[in-house]
């Protein structure tokens, strides 16, 4: 019942979807380049699979690897943070600055410092997936009970100690849903900083084919690019769940 | 090494803790002095916000006292901070981790205390039939009820083993059979092993069945009002609660507590 009722209602939701823009179409004579017909996109993605797929190697790969590279150095910064609060109190301000530029600002920064290949994507993604794991893992950390951080502190518990006993698995939930967040960011910014400049990858497709004004390919990549962060965003949710099921 | 004039395992002088500043300044307590002997039972009622959690931090080395008091732990002074590690201290939650099953959070001291897990769990294991937990070892605090949780913050608590215990309220959601089942088996415990405790409790009965002494505490801010000693033979029968010499100690300490009540609730009033 449940099982079939996640599958089900999505899968409704789509075929709305799909009913109201082929509608529209038909309705309002909206011209193919604006928005072209679902089996039209269908057909082109068929027929690019080959290459979008390629694109969709290089895009997951750069999104993927700075993804693990954020997470874990967060996580890592958080941990220090906490141990150590001269350390916070002396650093935070210069993370919260960074932090409230977008990261795409950054985009010619790494360009031009790692070139355009994969290394100013994985930068870009690092950077931003970071900060959102950063974020939640600090307030998980930190918003943990004080009764039971004092219960450990009675036993002698030092603060390694109630890091690794209590902290750390309080501040999981968090941390999880700081990392399911930080998934989907991190393809969108993959996407969008190969987009700026790139030697491969989805984003670079998009750009090319906007140039050659193919919207039948923008479109393709786009949907593809969707799909793939759905079946990983899923991923994420479901490892989540398993992982925190005390809550 | 330690002072033979002594022969407590604490004593608090002069101990008062005061919260906040300016407007918001609350004074918990104000110049607390009590004194547990070695292998004494303490019990301590008082109405409630009349800061015996606030004490109890104190001497567990959770939090300090104002400057002026003095803590002698083992008849030597320190400084609140040493007794982290040496107080085996109950909160008044039972702060169970949720993520961990009940025999890991009963071995959670142990696991501090740096013992191999195999062998803490083998020994909180050996204590759960005692405490009617028998069959619960794999479950997760949320499928206990609140009594049963309890009883886990119990063996926690009694699995670091110090000379001294600090048990706030530890009875208080419990329901009667059981209440008197872990009354009569800390009585057995506290017997058997000698150690010295210092038992918060709402419940008069409960505090002159279990004491060798019943402190009570002053409504806000936290004084010690009377100090009466339980010369009831042990082991105490459950019908010793009808005894005289248990009535004239209850009707006074009744007396006592509805003083201080009154006082909080008119002092609420304002
Ligand atoms: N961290 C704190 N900050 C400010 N005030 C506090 C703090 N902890 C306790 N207090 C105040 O100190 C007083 C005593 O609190 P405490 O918890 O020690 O009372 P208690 O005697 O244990 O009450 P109860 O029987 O209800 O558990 C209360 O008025 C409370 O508001
Ligand atoms: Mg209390």
């Amino acid at each position: 019942m449940s099982a079939l009722s996640r599958i089900a209602y999505p899968v409704a939701g789509l075929l709305v979807i799909a009913v109201v823009w082929e509608a529209a179409i038909l309705l309002f004579r909206i011209p193919t380049f604006v928005l072209p017909s679902i089996p039209s996109i269908a057909g082109a993605l068929w027929g690019d699979l080959p290459a979008l797929l390629a694109g969709l190697r290089v895009t997951l790969y750069e999104a993927g690897t700075g993804y693990v590279l954020g997470a874990v150095a967060a996580i890592l910064l958080a941990l220090v943070f906490v141990l150590m609060p001269l350390v916070e109190r002396a650093a935070m301000p210069i993370v919260v600055a960074v932090n409230s530029v977008p990261v795409v600002a950054y985009a010619p920064v790494a360009l031009v410092a790692l070139g355009m290949g994969s290394a100013s994507k994985i930068a870009m993604v690092t950077l931003a997936a970071g900060f959102a794991v950063f974020v939640n893992a600090m307030n998980g950390l930190k918003a943990v009970d004080p009764a039971a951080v004092n219960l450990l502190r009675s036993f002698g518990a030092g603060p390694l100690r109630t890091i690794w006993t209590l902290r750390l698995p309080a501040a999981l939930p968090a941390i999880a849903s700081g990392l399911r967040v930080a998934i989907v960011r991190s393809i969108i910014i993959a996407i969008v900083a190969e987009m700026l400049g790139a030697y491969a990858g989805l984003g670079q497709i998009i750009y090319l084919a906007t140039q050659q004004v193919d919207f039948l390919r923008v479109w393709a990549a786009i949907v593809l690019a969707s799909a793939a962060s759905m079946a990983i965003y899923g991923l994420v949710a479901w490892i989540e769940r398993r992982l925190v099921w005390w809550k | 090494m330690t002072d033979p004039a002594s022969d407590a395992i604490i004593e608090l002088a002069g101990i008062s803790r005061t919260f906040g500043g300016g407007a918001g300044r609350v004074v918990a307590i104000d110049g607390v002095d009590l004194r547990v002997g070695r292998g004494e039972f303490v019990t301590l009622v008082g109405p409630s916000g009349c800061g015996k959690s606030t004490l109890f931090n104190i001497a567990a080395g959770l939090a300090d006292a104002d400057p002026g008091g003095e803590i002698r732990f083992g008849g030597q002074r320190h400084a609140g901070r040493d007794l982290l590690g040496r107080v085996s201290f109950m909160p008044q939650r039972d702060l169970l981790l949720p993520w961990r099953r009940v025999i890991d959070n009963a071995i959670l001291a142990l696991e501090v205390e740096g013992m191999r897990r195999a062998d803490a769990r083998a020994r909180a294991l050996a204590m759960m039939p005692e405490f009617g937990l028998a069959g619960f070892e794999r479950h997760y605090p949320h499928q206990l009820s609140g009594g049963m949780r309890q009883r886990v913050a119990l063996i926690r608590t009694f699995l670091f083993e110090r000379d001294l215990m600090l048990l706030d309220e530890p009875f208080g959601a419990l329901d009667a059979l059981t209440r008197t089942m872990m009354q009569r088996w800390l009585l057995d415990v506290w017997q058997r092993h000698r150690r010295s405790i210092l038992f918060i409790t709402h419940d008069v009965d409960e505090a002159i069945f279990l004491g060798d002494r019943v402190v009570v505490m002053t409504a806000r801010p936290g004084r010690i009002k009377l100090d009466v000693a339980v010369d009831l033979p042990r082991p105490r029968p459950a019908h010793v609660a009808t005894s005289a010499g248990f009535l004239r100690i209850k009707s006074a300490l009744l007396d006592a507590i509805e003083e201080e009540s009154m006082k909080s609730f008119t002092m609420a009033g304002h």
